[in-house]
């Protein structure tokens, strides 16, 4: 061995570093993609075409456009670029590298909470800014935290998601049509007549309880919680569940074509197999190998 | 030392075997053919080899660890290019380099690396806007960055034009030049015949051949000898010993036999007598991709029979 050796004696990077570098890594990578444009443009556009002809709006608004953004990217964009990148084998190979395989996948998920969070905090700047809405330290703190546990559970659950899905020609219908739907019915885009028991359902959803907890935060009046428990208790637990679902069941390998193969004789293992080698069995002349196989005269045992 | 051991081993997918009790160890700084018409097993065995997958029986041993239980470590001392190019497009050559060089106790100068895959000009490219042979190069990049003692490279120049491959070949050969431990599946007997001092055949998931190159064209039928004929040539004097090998129209002599000196030298004395041009005249081994063709029609066993 020449210069080959030295990664057995050197010290492995620290975890902490190789994280940190991974959420940049990451981050960069989905910031620089259009979708981002799309997580942080259009709920600012959406805004304010549905406010054209007013001065004013109120936290509940601007609440259900923020989430908007921020379930775009932690869902939509974040889930469909997971499945591509499984897909194109991105992830076989980060998987074959020295990186922790923890490290990679909380690197994403971090990144991608992050990114969100950005792309909500840029809508409910629009508001203020535009429509001078009054945001107080506290609420802005509490609206932070609304936004991370929102994040996180949508990117959580997007995670799991993905290994439901076998192709990246199938990733970005599956994650529209599961994310639209939740998106209607929580009311985050505005109000609308649905039943009771729908409305129920929604509370248990991740949307709603995030457009509600920041809807409380960013309106804060005296008197009033924050940020109301039931919605963060709601949230904490798709955190949780995306989590455990996704380290049980996340795929790092491409899905392979099933292919309609020959039928071969299956391989009966034979541990007492001391046959000699096959007459066919080509083997290399002694002159050519290392010392321990000169003495056979083969480098390879055929099987037979 | 051994950098690689592989006993009996079998992979199979339902009954599907698709590796076959396949034996074979490698020593350090060889370099390793494994060639097979496609379906032979050679990216089941590579990915056994690699950790990605479990054998069904049998034992896999790869710088003294079962790879499959490889911990970061381990992995920091294998190198790998895998068969399609697997890279995020977004940054730049230069960017993606740094953040895989970072994951490495030693790693190559980032420098050194684009010099060694001759990327130098392309290193603020996005790899997204690469052609797919220099995203392939990015791709052997990341695979030694972090100074491999194995290294595995899985068709590593499928779908390169020949200018690109030979790039890669250079790339290679620059890396087993310090020692590293290559093992490479190709379907390019002339890529295993450049790059590889050892050649290992599967077919139908078992070793058919494990040789070098010299030794499997020796063995892997007859030499040649082909010449040309001029208009002119005296083809009514041809000695009876020659006529049948006539080809194309008779404007060729095409001979394959064990033993070539019998008809070379009714040729050499049939040229002197009408005192012909023998500038044409090639003598040769077989060539190896014959050797090839001929060593993995044959099969330890016939399909089907009993072990």
């Amino acid at each position: 061995m020449t210069d080959t050796a030295p990664a057995t004696a050197a010290r492995m990077p620290s975890v902490g570093r190789l994280l940190a570098a991974q959420i940049s890594y990451q981050a960069r990578l989905l910031a620089s993609g259009r979708a981002i444009t799309i997580g942080v443009g259009l709920p600012v556009i959406l805004l304010i075409a549905s406010h054209s002809s007013q001065t004013h709006t109120d936290a509940a608004d601007i609440a259900g456009y923020a989430a908007f953004g921020l379930t775009m990217t932690a869902w939509n964009t974040y889930g469909v670029r997971l499945v591509a990148a499984r897909e194109a084998g991105v992830l076989k190979r980060w998987r074959a590298t020295p990186l922790p395989h923890w490290c990679y996948f909380l690197g994403r998920i971090l990144a991608t909470v992050g990114v969100a969070v950005l792309a909500g905090a840029a809508t409910v700047a629009a508001g203020v800014l535009l429509y001078g809405s009054h945001l107080s330290v506290s609420g802005t703190l509490a609206a932070l935290v609304a936004l991370m546990l929102g994040a996180l559970a949508w990117a959580a659950t997007a995670t799991a998601l993905t290994a439901a899905i076998p192709t990246i020609e199938a990733a970005a219908p599956t994650f529209m049509l599961t994310y639209f739907p939740v998106i209607i019915i929580s009311s985050t885009l505005g109000g609308i007549s649905e039943p009771h028991w729908l409305s129920t359902i929604a509370s248990y959803l991740p949307a709603q309880p995030l457009v509600h907890a920041l809807s409380s935060s960013l309106g804060h009046t005296p008197g009033h919680a924050l940020l109301p428990g039931r919605d963060l208790v709601v949230l904490a637990a798709w955190s949780i569940a995306g989590l455990a679902a996704a380290v049980a069941t996340f795929r790092w390998e491409p899905h392979r074509p099933t292919q309609q193969r020959p039928a071969r004789a299956l391989y009966q293992p034979k541990p007492d197999d001391q046959s000699p080698p096959s007459s066919t069995m080509i083997s290399v002349g002694p002159e050519r190998l290392s010392p321990r196989h000169a003495a056979t005269g083969r480098v390879g045992m055929p099987s037979r | 030392m051994t950098a690689i051991v592989v006993d009996r081993l079998t992979k199979c997918f339902g009954d599907f075997a698709a590796v076959d009790g396949v034996s074979f160890e490698v020593p350090d700084g060889q370099v390793v053919a494994v060639l097979g018409p496609n379906g032979a097993g050679k990216t089941t065995t590579l990915e056994m080899l690699e950790g990605f997958l479990a054998p069904t029986s049998g034992t896999v041993r790869v710088l003294g660890t079962d790879p499959h239980r490889g911990d970061r470590r381990w992995r920091a001392r294998i190198g790998l290019v895998l068969q399609s190019t697997s890279l995020d497009a977004e940054l730049t050559v230069r960017e993606t380099l740094d953040v895989f060089a970072g994951l490495y106790p030693t790693p190559r100068p980032v420098g050194e690396i684009l010099e060694l895959v001759d990327l130098v000009d392309d290193a603020e490219a996005r790899v997204g806007a690469l052609s797919g042979g220099q995203r392939r190069r990015v791709d052997v990049a990341i695979g030694i960055i972090g100074r491999p003692e194995v290294l595995f490279l899985d068709e590593p120049t499928t779908g390169l034009d020949p200018e690109a491959r030979r790039r890669a070949w250079t790339a290679v050969e620059n890396l087993t030049a310090t020692g590293t431990t290559v093992v490479l599946t190709t379907h390019y007997i002339d890529e295993a015949d450049h790059l590889a001092n050892r050649l290992v055949l599967l077919t139908a998931g078992q070793i058919v051949a494990d040789t070098t190159p010299e030794v499997l064209r020796a063995q892997g039928g007859p030499a040649t000898i082909r010449y040309r004929l001029g208009g002119g040539a005296p083809l009514a004097d041809l000695p009876l010993t020659l006529a049948g090998y006539l080809e194309h129209d008779n404007h060729e002599l095409l001979i394959r036999a064990e033993d070539i000196t019998a008809p070379l030298r009714d040729l050499l004395g049939w040229a002197h007598l009408h005192d012909l041009d023998l500038a044409g005249l090639e003598v040769g081994p077989p060539s190896l991709e014959d050797a090839y063709l001929a060593a993995i029609g044959q099969r330890p066993i016939p399909e089907g029979t009993p072990s």
